[in-house]
């Protein structure tokens, strides 16, 4: 999950690699050079003259894992108070010099890493690295309360708007509640509990900056219209005198064990029930993540996929079906949802799911499947590659994830390498008996819930703080 | 580097430019000063891809637009004229309908066969068909697009329309239907149209379950064969092809395609004279947040007035830092963003502004929306750092368009599709610049109509209404989800 600072759109890191071997040399090559200053602020430089604009995309290593039980949604707050200027950048600047002048800016925030980025006209490269290296050293030099206060409610809003005010707005955080303990940094929600966001201080900001932004604990990439010296100048010019942070302590994420099926029932203002399955799967660090992600394009999407075909075409129980494997830096679960066709109920569907990943499990994919999901990967990745911001994602990714700006090209070995063999034994190992099963049903009507004798229900706390099991 | 041919940007020479121009700071020891903003060089010139335009036999306009920096194209088989102007009152859907046979089998394919083969192509062909215009669409690897090709014409010219496939998808929408009615940004959508276009007109019709329950497979079958045609047809071909082999393929492809059919005269039925200014308020009981929908008709595309209205409407509430989301989000927190639109159809499609807000400031934000359509009006001038700033902004995003493949072939074709002038990207600066403070007032005097503004608010009717009732802006009718008025007991 990420949330974006503003509302308007922008675009997904879908960090996928890919077999290529299309006619051109360079389908799946990104050019860059890196370079690390002393501070330890690592550089990535990838120019692409296509169009003239450039982007700057700055990734610091700290996301919604890195708070604390009781103060969840913190990292993502952080992330709106960077917006409200900073020592030598009065408010307002940083939006004038980049939508103001013709180009684009956001910021987004999930469990591992915090991302902030500018699009610009070519020529307003050095004002966009100028904004990004004041606020990386002195956003604490402007903190204003009212700003912060402001900002806090506007997070709030982001909440209700994505979540509380959304039909089936809860069913991931609920997925996240089921599947790990509460003290696992990845059981909360990114954007944080209602009750938890009130609680954020001025005082928080600051020592959160301290310990997480600065320039040992981040990594820019410039990618666009841009020559790399002169790039190379403005970055020693601004961000050279910026002192190292301290050494950062990072939360062990463990995988949470699921001893049993555990089965959750959650009223909604929803008139069309809804039925979530989740099993524990590994994260980015693992080289199983290459075939879960092969499997859910083989499982759900285009029409002939398995679920796809069998619950939404042959059998029509569904009106949609989805499936996705979650990767976070160290852990994942894999996810497949479906919304039913009247006079079908949670229960049957959980059955038919069930019967189809049976036979997959036992079959493992088809030759064809493999290379129906490998194809649909390497356009994907090459069509990313039209966008600077695209490439910037890659690249970061590899760098603050991998300690390799280069990595995606491994990843894209490893990709290409999978066998129909590698799918069935993940299926096998991951898509196992103990899950999570989350039922969204409508008011008053738990019987709806997918086997709802041993369906536990969950409501929100009074204070909205988190999830209760049991009883209201 | 590889070598690029693509047109947006001069070889070398704005290059040359912010190498001569900014200044390098690294063999300078003197100290940095933070508080100067960095000095900036020219503005990079805009260079709009060149493009050929060509017909088929059939009647039928190709376009071709080359991009070689990576091995992509697009193509877009797009149509003018959609629902607004072909679908009978009493069958809404149809037009949508017909879109999603497309992909139901062919009479030598299967649907399973034709997904599969668009699957080992690594594609998707879209076909879809909206209020004004359809397209079917795919973008490939360049060394997959004549297959592509085969594959998207075989859907449009031999698709056998099935009766099951017809049912499925009825079935599918009459879910999605449902879960639209409680989706809060669907209502508002939904009772926005109806209100301020009327059940008459064609931008007030909205997709319900008796009219999807009324398709049959006869009715599709006949749009697709009346629609379908090269006499309305733009296709548009970018990326990595030359314009040469591009149009041997096309009219290749298509050799079987008969001339035919003609664009939409674009005769609308009038709109409803103008309404008093009312509250039109949804119940959604415990809301968190109360969704806007606030507006009125607005002007054609065609309107003189088009570089006015865009950058006033930049302004009020296009931008991050337009004025209402500046004040409404930033400074008081009562919304994750606010906007304000146009959607300029080929009729007269809507002005509309809105947002989520918090249901406690559903009032205040009330006001606020009054003062800042007020303010564009004359109450709060605009500045030179607006104006410069709504200006810029514009002008300097063009280049963002022509990025990708897809968005290439979209702005190429919106010449054609929307009757354009062919110099419209050239004149585009030029035409922006000429826009002055008095017409930003103008235009906003002209297209925002307070008096008979539509306020559509989607919300919890146990908090909100007695507030909204004493701001005194705007009596207040109850409506359904439906959009028809509640009577109250």
């Amino acid at each position: 999950m990420q949330l974006h600072r503003a509302f308007r759109f922008a675009a997904f890191a879908a960090l996928i690699a890919a077999p290529a071997h299309a006619q051109k040399g360079n389908a799946v090559n990104i050019p860059f050079e890196t370079m690390r200053l002393p501070n330890g602020l690592e550089i990535i430089l990838a120019p692409d003259h296509t169009v003239p604009q450039v982007t700057v995309d700055v990734w610091y290593h700290v996301g919604s894992k890195n708070e604390m039980t009781g103060r969840t949604g913190f990292a993502h707050m952080f992330e709106h108070v960077m917006f409200t200027g900073s020592g030598h950048v009065p408010y307002g600047t940083h939006d004038r010099l980049t939508e103001g002048v013709g180009g684009t800016n956001n910021g987004s925030t999930n469990n591992d890493r915090t991302q902030y980025w500018e699009n610009v006209p070519s020529n307003y490269l050095e004002s966009a690295l100028w904004m990004e290296s004041d606020r990386m050293g002195f956003l604490l030099d402007s903190l204003d309360e009212k700003k912060f206060l402001a900002q806090r409610d506007i997070v709030k809003n982001e909440r209700r708007q994505s979540v509380d005010n959304q039909p089936y707005g809860r069913a991931y955080e609920l997925v996240d509640f089921g599947l790990y303990p509460e003290t696992n940094p990845y059981s909360w929600p990114v954007v944080g509990y209602m009750a938890d966001l009130d609680k954020a201080t001025v005082d928080d900001v600051k020592s959160f900056f301290r310990l997480y932004y600065a320039p040992s604990n981040a990594t820019i990439a410039i990618v666009g219209d841009f020559e790399p010296a002169q790039a190379k100048a403005f970055v020693r010019k601004y961000f050279g005198d910026l002192k190292a942070g301290a050494k950062i302590t990072r939360p062990t994420v463990r995988p949470p064990v699921l001893s049993a099926t555990k089965r959750l029932t959650f009223e909604d203002r929803v008139q069309v029930p809804r039925l979530y399955f989740s099993w524990v799967t590994v994260g980015d660090d693992n080289e199983d993540s290459d075939p879960l992600q092969i499997l859910a394009q083989i499982l759900a999407g285009p029409r002939t996929a398995r679920l796809t075909k069998a619950l939404v075409y042959d059998r029509q129980s569904a009106a949609s079906v989805t499936a996705f494997n979650n990767d976070n830096e160290s852990a994942g679960n894999f996810v497949i949802f479906v919304t039913p066709r009247p006079n079908n109920t949670l229960t049957s569907l959980e059955a038919s799911t069930d019967s189809v990943l049976t036979r997959f499990r036992d079959d493992g994919p088809t030759a064809e499947e493999m290379q129906k999901a490998k194809a649909g990967l390497e356009f994907g990745f090459v069509s990313q590659l039209q966008s600077n911001l695209g490439k910037g994602e890659i690249l970061n990714d590899g760098a603050v994830f991998h300690g390799d700006a280069g990595y995606y090209k491994k990843q894209y070995a490893r990709l290409k390498a999978v066998t129909a063999a590698d799918v069935k034994r993940v299926a096998n190992k991951y898509l196992g008996a103990n899950r999570v099963v989350v039922s969204i049903v409508p008011l008053n009507k738990p019987e709806l819930a997918s086997r709802a004798e041993s369906s536990t229900k969950v409501t929100v706390a009074p204070d909205g703080g988190h999830y209760i099991m049991g009883n209201k | 580097m590889s070598p690029r041919t693509f047109s947006l940007r001069a070889p070398a020479a704005p290059l040359l430019v912010l190498a001569l121009t900014l200044p390098v700071s690294a063999s300078s020891a003197q100290k940095l000063d933070r508080n100067k903003e960095p000095a900036v060089s020219k503005s990079p010139t805009l260079h709009v891809p060149k493009w050929t335009k060509t017909k088929l036999a059939n009647g039928a306009d190709l376009i071709v637009v080359e991009k070689h920096d990576l091995p992509l194209v697009a193509f877009n088989l797009d149509f003018v004229g959609g629902a607004a102007n072909y679908e009978p009152a009493g069958k809404l859907g149809l037009a949508q309908f017909t879109g999603q046979m497309l992909s139901e089998g062919t009479k030598t394919r299967t649907a399973d066969q034709l997904s599969d083969a668009q699957q080992l192509l690594g594609t998707s062909i879209n076909a879809s068909v909206g209020q004004e215009g359809g397209t079917i669409r795919f973008t490939s690897l360049s060394d997959k697009f004549e297959p592509a090709l085969a594959l998207l014409t075989d859907m449009m010219l031999n698709s056998t329309f099935p009766d099951s496939a017809l049912e499925r998808i009825r079935g599918r929408t009459l879910v999605a239907l449902t879960q639209q009615k409680d989706q809060p940004n669907s209502i508002a959508q939904s009772v926005f149209a109806k209100v301020t276009y009327g059940d008459a007109h064609p931008y007030g019709r909205v997709v319900n379950e008796n009219t999807v329950k009324a398709i049959t497979r006869a009715d599709i079958v006949s749009f697709a064969s009346s629609y379908f045609k090269p006499g309305r047809a733009v296709i548009t071909v970018s990326g990595d092809i030359d314009p040469k082999s591009a149009k041997a393929i096309v009219e290749r492809a298509l050799a079987a395609w008969p001339q035919g059919g003609e664009r939409p005269s674009w005769a609308y039925g009038p709109v409803p004279a103008p309404k008093t200014r009312e509250i039109y308020l949804v119940d959604k009981p415990k809301a968190a947040q109360s969704v806007f929908a606030f507006g009125t008709p607005g002007p054609s595309r065609g309107t003189p007035d088009y570089y006015p209205i865009a950058v006033m409407n930049h302004i009020l509430g296009g931008l991050f830092q337009s004025r209402l989301n500046h004040d409404i989000r930033e400074v008081k927190g009562y919304s994750y963003g606010v906007r304000s639109g146009f959607a300029f159809g080929h009729g007269p499609g809507a002005f509309q502004a809105g947002g989520s807000i918090v249901s406690a400031k559903t009032d205040s934000a009330l006001i606020g929306f009054q003062t800042h359509f007020k303010g564009v009006q004359g109450a709060m001038p605009f500045t030179d750092n607006e104006v410069k700033q709504g200006k810029e902004s514009l002008i300097q995003s063009l280049p963002s368009r022509f990025a990708s493949v897809n968005g290439t072939a979209a702005a190429i074709s919106s010449i054609y599709t929307q009757d354009l002038p062919e110099t419209f990207f050239q004149d585009y600066a030029n035409n922006i610049n000429a826009v002055t403070k008095d017409d930003l007032t103008r235009a906003a005097k002209q297209y925002i109509d307070w008096d008979h503004m539509n306020l559509i608010i989607v919300g919890d009717r146990a908090t909100i209404e007695a507030p909204l009732k004493a701001t005194g802006i705007a009596p207040i009718q109850p409506m359904d989800v439906e959009g028809k008025p509640v009577v109250v007991p």
